[in-house]
């Protein structure tokens, strides 16, 4: 096994995605009038469930989900085209991005109609926002070492545990949670499920965690004797962990994955004017010349997605880049800014830049560490 | 790319198998004549690729021809193919003839040319536009890879109208094809020694530093070839793609030559084992024709001059794959 060239063939978005484009610009130009850079710059954490209505009512949520389930019916390259202008923008699309990428499709592929037809159209209409419950205290990057258990009871289950990291539970309305359904943490990967969790429900508190920043994206999740019905388990019993891990190359081959400091590029590379010296205008390029091949390879994949094929390796080497590339960006914005001490630099870049400098070490944290990620891409290359 | 351009690529591939041996790499770098070898590929006909058909070509344009260049950098040519093959298609479209059999090389500003010492002609560039030049004298070959410092020009052979830099961006593509080539065949070399090579007991590959090194490998070999890619589109080559594939693959040669040295130990530069041949060849690519700085600096301009509201625009205006 390798990874080669041919992994990422040449693709381009067609015109009926592209047709989307235009429109999506001017929205977003409408919505997002005056709204400064360095609120921009918090994009797919940016939550703001006006915005996300919003979009709603244009039928841009859950866009690639099918119009029986209220969704649009548009392929992956739509959502490709409409994700790529909102996070270039800064949009603030965190309410309904987890429901948007992940949720929907898993209810779409492995829910039952039931929950098809009551779930799906209310995450497209911008009314329901879900969230992920995967790490717990003891279970980060070894994430089938979870513990939260759900057992089995009279006309349901009974969960109990704890979800930590989970961003934006205590502004979701659902969660869908990979908990412990049989067996011990010592079966790994065996006895893992995934469940449809109301946050609503008796039993659940949600308690946020401030970061040093003083924001308080992330929350713990505990659940006490929580009763969930029947049908809240998604796909099959004991599935979870192979369920989970379908869901990582939607998760890892997006455009998120390289865009989360570009507000800030941008604006620096507005501010260089029309004549930067030669090392200002080789920084800038430099990180433009790593930004399009891995663009070319999000593209690439949002194909081989649309034609069936799961590229989770391939997913791995690009969010691992693609986050390098993110860190990267502020990092060096930074140094070109505290070359000069004496010159004053733009108010609002180095608000945004501050921003982003607090944040970007973490970037390569979220949706997989870089270590585990350099993992599954030696087993893709037959090292392990 | 349609099944009948993987067809030419893959023949070619099995040509040079045969035909590019390490024996013969190193019996031309001994000093051995490259006189038969250049004849056998002149025979070949994948030198005249990129010539119109009924000039005796195939008529290729640079996405079909992408993938004979890297093949050209996999096996670690050591005669300008690549170069000539694309310098008899830049000529043939000014309507300029073919100087001969020989080899030609794109003799742009640069403190190293890659494959001057086996060529007899040269494209040089100029504010005029592009020249042909008989070669009459190489300055020193400092990788032994078949390079020159410099070349002494002879007879003026044709003239013809380009961009002062149409030689530069040229050599420039041409050298990020070739170098995505080498760098994809040092990763497969790397993989196979981390799985032969033991030590403590155990393969190297197994060691979860070396796993991780390799995937970093990976990954800068992957980016730079799809970068160079991005830059073989359309009927002549674009200074911004080619720019940021340029500055990719010279970025991606300090890391690839660094960590499939480290994964190989000391063996990997003697003279016994194949490494060092691609590696010489990679870093005498990087030296020439433009840094990353250098290209970097032309991208950089380039998007501040194309006045695109986002990065993510220019990327797509003009550095995407294009629809056929």
């Amino acid at each position: 096994m390798s990874l080669t060239l041919e992994n990422f063939p040449p693709a381009t978005l067609p015109p009926h995605a592209e047709a989307l484009r235009q429109e999506v610009k001017a929205f977003i130009a409408e919505q997002l009038a005056g709204v400064p850079t360095h609120i921009r710059a918090r994009t797919w954490a940016g939550f703001n469930a006006d915005f996300s209505r919003a979009m709603a009512a244009r039928g841009w949520i859950g866009v690639t989900i099918p119009k029986e389930y209220g969704g649009a019916g548009l392929d992956a390259f739509a959502r490709f085209v409409l994700v790529e202008e909102l996070l270039a923008a800064g949009a603030p699309v965190a309410a309904h991005w987890i429901g948007d990428r992940q949720s929907a499709p898993l209810l779409l592929h492995y829910g039952t109609e039931e929950q098809r037809r009551t779930i799906l159209p209310r995450i497209c209409n911008g009314e329901l926002f879900f969230c992920i419950g995967m790490s717990e205290p003891n279970s980060g990057s070894d994430l089938a070492s979870v513990r939260t258990r759900a057992e089995k009871v009279e006309g349901g289950w009974k969960l109990n545990g704890q979800k930590i990291w989970t961003t934006y539970a205590h502004k979701s309305h659902y969660m869908i949670a990979l908990v412990r359904t049989s067996g011990t943490s010592e079966d790994r990967q065996n006895g893992l499920s995934q469940f449809l969790i109301d946050l609503s429900l008796p039993g659940i508190t949600v308690r946020p965690i401030m970061i040093g920043t003083g924001d308080t994206d992330f929350n713990e999740v505990f659940f006490e004797d929580v009763f969930l019905p029947e049908d809240a388990i998604v796909g099959t019993e004991g599935n979870g962990w192979k369920q989970v891990n379908a869901e990582l190359a939607f998760e890892r081959s997006g455009p998120e994955r390289i865009y989360s400091s570009l507000v800030l590029l941008d604006l620096w590379a507005r501010l260089l004017g029309d004549n930067p010296d030669t090392a200002q205008a080789a920084r800038l390029g430099r990180l433009v010349a790593r930004l399009a091949p891995l663009r070319e390879m999000s593209v690439a994949m949002t194909a081989l997605l649309t034609q069936g094929h799961s590229p989770i390796t391939e997913a791995a080497l690009f969010k691992d880049m693609g986050t390098e590339i993110e860190q990267q960006i502020p990092a060096e914005i930074a140094e070109a800014v505290a070359a000069h001490p004496d010159v004053a630099a733009d108010p609002e870049l180095l608000r945004t830049l501050a921003y982003l400098m607090q944040l970007n070490h973490v970037f390569s944290l979220r949706g997989g560490t870089r270590e585990i990620l350099r993992g599954m891409i030696a087993r893709g290359l037959g090292l392990r | 790319m349609n099944d009948e351009d993987n067809f030419l690529a893959e023949a070619f591939r099995r040509q040079l198998g045969a035909m590019i041996t390490p024996a013969a790499i190193r019996a031309v770098e001994e000093g051995k004549s490259a006189t038969a070898l250049w004849a056998e590929l002149n025979e070949s006909g994948f030198v005249d690729a990129m010539l119109p058909e009924d000039a005796g070509g195939a008529g290729l344009d640079l996405a079909q021809a992408f993938p004979l260049i890297c093949a050209a950098g996999e096996f670690a040519m050591p005669l300008p193919f690549a170069e000539t093959m694309v310098a008899r298609g830049l000529l043939a479209r000014h309507g300029v003839g073919i100087p001969g059999p020989g080899a030609i090389v794109m003799a742009a500003s640069s403190n190293l040319l890659p494959g001057a010492r086996h060529a007899d002609h040269a494209l040089v560039g100029g504010d005029g536009g592009s020249a042909l030049v008989a070669i009459t004298a190489q300055g020193d070959d400092l990788f032994n890879t078949g390079a020159a410092t410099s070349i002494e020009q002879g007879e003026l052979i044709a003239t013809f109208a380009a961009e002062p830099d149409t030689v530069l961006v040229c050599a420039a593509a041409v050298s990020s094809a070739l170098m995505a080539g080498a760098m994809a065949r040092v990763l497969e070399m790397s993989l196979r020694h981390a799985s032969e090579r033991q030590q403590f007991g155990r393969s190297l590959g197994k060691f979860q530093a070396i796993q991780q090194q390799l995937a970093v490998l990976a990954e800068q070999v992957l980016s730079a070839q799809v970068a160079a890619r991005g830059a073989f589109v359309g009927a002549s080559f674009d200074p911004v793609r080619v720019a940021a594939a340029k500055c990719r693959a010279n970025e991606a040669a300090t890391v690839v030559c660094n960590i499939a040295h480290a994964i190989h130990g000391a063996i990997g530069v003697t003279a016994e084992f194949d490494l060092q041949l691609y590696t010489r060849r990679i870093k005498q690519w990087q030296l020439a024709f433009g840094s990353e700085v250098y290209w970097g600096a032309r991208l950089g301009l380039a998007r501040i001059a194309s006045r695109a509201e986002t990065t993510a625009d220019f990327l797509r205006l003009q550095l995407a794959t294009k629809a056929d």
